[in-house]
């Protein structure tokens, strides 16, 4: 099971978790409708058009209303720290959520009590709150942006807000030395994927990959095009792939979807996650063995 | 659903809120534990110190509205600071992209595009707390000029940065040639 977790701006929607399916422009869960938007919305829908492209089984995800007070997030937290043994995901993805250093320190626990220890993913608030709280190890895949990449590398931050100014200043091409800085404090995971101009994939301080093509400047100001990355890599490791293989597909990915979608700064990001099938159907095959047949079902 | 009931638990704030007298420390954390904040009162590490020996322990990604609680509650503070050494000042420096048609105001994790022509807000995106998607269905399709303030309506330092990023593009909009 793939399960996927994180806040949607929905007030008053109680803790709920289920599979996840979709009706016209919304997700739905457990009956309750989540707009597929910036943040935990997005990255499900990403998951979900790749799972069901793959014929795999559709994500799990815990959801919760939460407009920033924070007592969504607690839910969340809460429940999984009582309940992710029992659940045993194979891919825990966490994603937007009220950091809490404390919470997730429990969490982490917790994870340490599976039968079989979840592929950890974490984006967003989640990565923040992990790695504040010194806990980036514990994962195997984050997904910052440079800003965010900066904010890894900067031991003394809490928050992307507070980094130092010397790291903001850098652009993309300081990623390696962002990176080298970020493993040497053991403040990154044992993967990255640092969402860019330029994206890199790095493991443990190595820098396997970098994907520049296309260059589609425009994405970086689509409000959710961060947040489908994470959701790609995500449904790709539960398909099986290694992740720095979901890590580099997820990139090509994203990348000729906003092509295909011809995308501008005032393009919406389900435009860009309706052009994911069209990209499998013409990659996939290419890119990992994952073939589309005609008419029939993907092998 | 079964509900959940939380068990007491340690907290690990990141932030501290810093006060004249012990009276406005405690008055402080009322305010503060009233409103369901995980707060706790703590001594400040002596570099950090201002007028008392007593502050209050927050989440620092809870920031902002926090200061706008105990301000709207006259709740009197010196300041916040953040616990670690080294990141006292919050990041104040933005980047601006010119797409052609649009122009990208980024203030740290944050990002905001506007339409050149209208003024209107075309998109937001990054950052990663809770208030951010519910900004962003606020905010989109809106002027400048009209479009809630995230530091008035957010609660945390990303809704913070974001309005970072809306008040650089108020200045450069209301600096340019708007109709």
């Amino acid at each position: 099971m793939m399960l996927i977790v994180g806040t949607v701006p929905v007030k008053g929607l109680p803790l709920t978790m289920g599979k996840v399916g979709s009706e016209g422009e919304f997700l739905v869960v457990d009956g309750h409708p989540v707009p597929c938007t910036q943040g935990t919305g997005a990255m499900i829908r990403a998951a979900l058009v790749t799972t069901e492209y793959l014929k795999l089984e559709p994500p799990r995800v815990l959801v919760a209303g939460d407009t920033g007070q924070g007592n969504g997030s607690r839910e969340i937290y809460e429940y999984l720290i009582q309940k992710v043994a029992e659940l045993s995901p194979e891919v825990l993805a966490l994603h937007y959520c009220l950091p809490d250093m404390a919470l997730t320190r429990r969490l982490c626990e917790s994870v340490r009590g599976c039968a079989k220890r979840p592929m950890m993913i974490a984006d967003a608030g989640s990565m923040y709150a992990a790695k504040a709280a010194g806990l980036a190890l514990e994962f195997d895949i984050f997904t910052p942006d440079a800003t965010e990449m900066a904010f890894l590398a900067d031991p003394e931050a809490t928050h992307p807000a507070y980094i130092a100014r010397h790291l903001f200043d850098t652009d993309i091409s300081q990623t390696p030395k962002l990176v080298a800085a970020a493993y040497e404090h053991k403040d990154a995971a044992k993967l990255l994927l640092v969402k860019g101009a330029t994206d890199y994939v790095v493991r443990s301080g190595d820098i396997l990959a970098t994907i520049a093509e296309p260059d589609v400047p425009a994405l970086e100001a689509i409000g959710g095009t961060g947040d489908t990355i994470t959701g790609l890599v995500s449904a790709f490791a539960y398909a099986g792939l290694e992740p720095q293989e979901a890590a580099i597909i997820a990139a090509r990915s994203n990348r000729i979807a906003g092509e295909f979608a011809e995308a501008t700064p005032a393009t919406r990001v389900s435009q860009v996650i309706s052009q994911f099938p069209i990209v499998y159907k013409e990659h996939l095959c290419q890119w990992s063995g994952v073939c589309y047949i005609e008419g029939g079902s993907n092998d | 659903m079964a509900f959940l009931r939380r068990r007491k638990q340690s907290f690990e704030g990141g932030g501290l809120v810093l006060f004249m007298d012990v009276h406005d420390a405690m008055r402080g954390e009322r305010v503060l534990k009233k409103a369901d904040y995980a707060v706790r009162l703590v001594a400040p590490p002596p570099q950090l110190r201002k007028g008392c020996d007593l502050a209050v322990e927050i989440n620092l990604v809870e920031q902002p509205g926090i200061e706008r609680l105990l301000r709207e509650k006259d709740a009197p503070y010196v300041s916040v600071a953040p616990l670690k050494a080294g990141t006292l000042e919050l990041l104040e420096i933005v980047k601006v992209t010119d797409f052609g048609d649009w122009i990208m105001v980024m203030a740290a994790n944050m990002k905001l595009a506007f339409d050149k022509g209208s003024g209107i807000i075309v998109n937001t995106s990054g950052g990663g707390c809770p208030d951010i998607p519910h900004l962003h269905a606020e905010m989109i399709g809106k002027k400048l000029t009209e479009a809630p303030r995230p530091k008035d309506v957010g609660f945390t330092l990303c809704a913070l940065m974001l309005d970072r990023a809306l008040e650089e593009s108020l200045n450069l909009w209301q600096g340019g040639n708007q109709p």
